[in-house]
């Protein structure tokens, strides 16, 4: 019987591409497949276990189906990609390497890197999956000849956990409460997020708060260079780096915010503009990368990078609630598009599964 | 987007959004290099200082036992390879600052082919403006035949001036010789020109006026919010085309104080021998504006209670000393169209 294997670098709890992994591993099993993830790192529990990678190399037939998860560089692809086997890469993007320099050189490198390795698996995949037509886009440019758009499988029935009440009552007293989401990265641009709180502070409310939902640990400099920005402006009190958190504690941070705001400059999917627009939360975002497909109708986007102007919009977004209603019945009719239904239909029509 | 800049004025109006909000904004990320996707968006500026940033390498291990030993091999091999590093880091050095020379000096340098190009577009632009505005024409001579008296001109505009407060700030847009200025300013309005003729300019200042050479357009749009009493503008409209037309009246909305009249006279097109005759004979008018649409256009700007005011009767007429009935009738509408008001003023207020 062909099997369907599941390969990326690390598996881990809260992330995005890992998440993907799973849902669509636990789709091939109830459709009936043999489905394995297999890892190099793996600090995930899961049924039926992450295997590790060497396991690969035994256990693939010619008629089985291999999904490479890619988004960073890592010699174990050129060895997998020549396993005789039905070989797709899903490309999840590569955050390109001059976000990186001057602050994090090793992460530089390694973007680099990632993005050069691409180019030499196309020959070797009988397709390119994109998460976003943005991603596809940077596949056919690498040289993949067939390429195709899958969006990133959520399994939103997850979600339905009871928020966090530490979390909930932690923030029930402050009355603007700025969320972002996403791992503490240059190109996530944070730093201009923190300026972006100190105008509206001055200028719309005075006791604004700014939540960073995020890990820190991939970029310890640039966290610490934030931390020394928030001092400089005067907003320490007024930034939280909430780290990485527990799905219950996130549902909470969503629950209690008054707005989502992204100034990220680059983005393959944006899993948290979807998660946002879930839970009913207005976003205003600045329009790069996939930024644009994943938000569709729903969600304010910021065409010019200006902070005064993008705060004032978020002022406006919570000043008026016909404007956030309207915003908010948006953002359901688009994370509708992204149901889980949907796109498992998408993704055994393109995947083969 | 229109209200996100509005409330970005007022914030900066009422202080709130002061230099040091600005410098917050600004604010580089303390503790290192800038952001090299910051760097990316004015490369030259930053290039030098990338080219001159110090590499330190800390060759000491702090290992335990084996640090001191590290510590030697590492230093041996950077002294073993010193002089090939050095070559390469000298040899960079010059490329980039070749690259830098090179690109700077290309930036700046004349591009023959793109110089050519621009220069025919610039004739042929020039050439244009000529001929549309006939600027070669002996305008002094055509002045000379075809302009108004001042005292004409002076007992046309005395009823518009009543409409302006005495010390009142108020500008006249295309002043020319300074006429409606002086009369303006002898009612004791602080009233000022401008115009882009330069030599009807130097006559007005030789009056003692306060006249500047500016284009209508590119002045109001240098003025505050809200910073004038009153415009007045006789016998402008006519010379521009109808989109700077609209774009004089918004800023016109937008400078004058809520209240303040706006006063613009032109040409009659509703009398016919003005419209079809008499309008062409400054060879820079660009097309009659019939009052209905001047009207319309003021409304549509936001100003309230536009009128229109017509004036000058013409001096010929149909004689209609004929017995009343239906012949009296026709002279009279004949009259009307051919031989009505030769101008009239559109007189609104800004909201």
């Amino acid at each position: 019987m062909a099997t369907v294997h599941h390969f990326h670098p690390t598996i881990v709890p809260a992330d995005a591409i890992s998440n993907h992994v799973v849902a669509l591993h636990e789709l091939a099993r109830r459709d009936g497949h043999d489905s394995r993830v297999y890892a190099i790192e793996s600090t995930r529990a899961l049924d039926g276990g992450v295997l590790p990678y060497r396991r690969l190399f035994r256990a693939t037939k010619p008629e089985d189906t291999l999904l490479l998860h890619y988004s960073m560089g890592n010699e174990v692809f050129d060895q997998l990609a020549k396993l005789p086997a039905r070989k797709v890469l899903l490309y999840h993007n590569v955050t390109p390497p001059e976000f990186f320099a001057g602050i994090n050189p090793h992460a530089a490198l390694h973007a680099q890197l990632g993005r050069r390795q691409l180019a030499t698996l196309a020959d070797q995949m009988e397709l390119g999956v994109g998460v976003s037509e943005y991603n596809r886009r940077e596949l056919e440019a690498a040289g993949f000849k067939r390429t195709a758009v899958v969006p990133l499988l959520i399994d939103w029935r997850a979600y339905d956990v009871a928020p966090d009440p530490a979390v909930l009552a932690q923030w029930a007293a402050a009355r603007t409460k700025l969320l972002f989401v996403g791992r503490i990265s240059p190109h996530k641009r944070q730093d201009d997020l923190i300026r972006l709180i100190a105008y509206h502070r001055a200028c719309i409310d005075p006791d604004a708060q700014l939540i960073l939902v995020g890990s820190y640990r991939d970029q310890p400099q640039y966290h610490g260079r934030l931390r020394a920005l928030a001092a400089e402006l005067g907003v320490t009190a007024a930034v939280t780096f909430a780290g990485s958190v527990s799905l219950a504690a996130l549902v909470a941070y969503y629950r209690s915010a008054t707005a989502f705001v992204s100034l990220s400059e680059h983005e393959g999917f944006g899993v948290p503009l979807l998660e946002a627009m879930r839970f009913d939360l207005p976003v205003v975002a600045y329009d790069a990368g996939a930024v644009a497909e994943t938000l569709g109708e729903a969600g304010l986007r910021l065409k010019t990078r200006n902070l005064a102007e993008s705060a004032e919009l978020i002022g406006i977004v919570s000043e008026r609630p016909a404007l956030r209603a309207s915003l908010i019945a948006a953002g359901r009719r688009r994370v509708a598009d992204f149901s889980t239904a949907t796109v498992e239909e998408r993704s055994r029509a393109v995947l083969g599964l | 987007m229109n209200e996100v800049r509005g409330r970005i004025r007022q914030r900066r109006e009422s202080g709130r959004f002061d230099a040091g909000v600005q410098a917050a904004l600004d604010r580089p990320l303390p503790g290192g290099a800038p952001l090299f996707t910051d760097d990316l968006a004015d490369p030259l500026q930053a290039l030098p200082d990338v080219m001159d940033a110090d590499l330190a390498y800390d060759p000491r291990s702090r290992k335990r036992y084996l640090g001191p030993a590290i510590t030697l091999a590492r230093r041996t091999v950077i002294w073993l390879l010193r002089f090939w590093i050095g070559d390469i880091v000298e040899r960079q050095d010059r490329v980039n600052r070749l690259l830098y020379a090179a690109i700077r000096q290309q930036a700046l340098a004349p591009s023959p082919l793109g110089e050519a190009r621009l220069a025919a577009i610039e004739e042929a632009l020039a050439r244009r403006e000529r001929d549309e505005n006939a600027s070669n024409l002996e305008w002094r001579f055509l002045a000379a035949r075809f302009s108004g008296v001042a005292e004409q001109i002076r007992a046309q505009a005395e009823p518009f001036v009543a409409l302006f407060p005495k010390g009142g700030r108020v500008l006249d847009l295309g002043s020319g010789r300074g006429f409606v200025l002086a009369l303006l300013r002898e009612r004791g309005v602080d009233a000022y020109g401008i115009d882009i003729d330069g030599a009807a300019v130097a006559e007005s200042r030789g009056q003692g006026l306060e006249v500047l050479e500016a284009d209508a357009e590119a002045h109001l749009r240098t003025l505050a919010d809200r910073s004038l009493d009153g415009i007045y503008s006789a016998h402008v409209a006519e010379h521009v085309l109808p989109g700077k037309l609209v774009e004089i009246l918004r800023q016109a909305r937008r400078v004058l104080k809520p209240g303040a009249p706006l006063v613009m006279a032109t040409p009659n097109a509703a009398t016919l021998t003005v419209s079809a005759h008499t309008f062409y004979f400054d060879p820079s008018h660009r097309r009659p504006i019939p009052p209905e649409l001047f009207q319309f256009l003021l409304e549509v700007e936001g100003f309230t209670g536009v009128e229109v005011r017509s004036y000058a009767p013409s001096d010929t007429r149909l004689r209609e000393d004929v017995p009343e009935g239906p012949v009296r009738e026709n002279v009279r509408l004949l009259n009307k169209t051919l031989f009505g008001d030769r101008d009239y003023a559109v007189v609104g207020r800004a909201p």
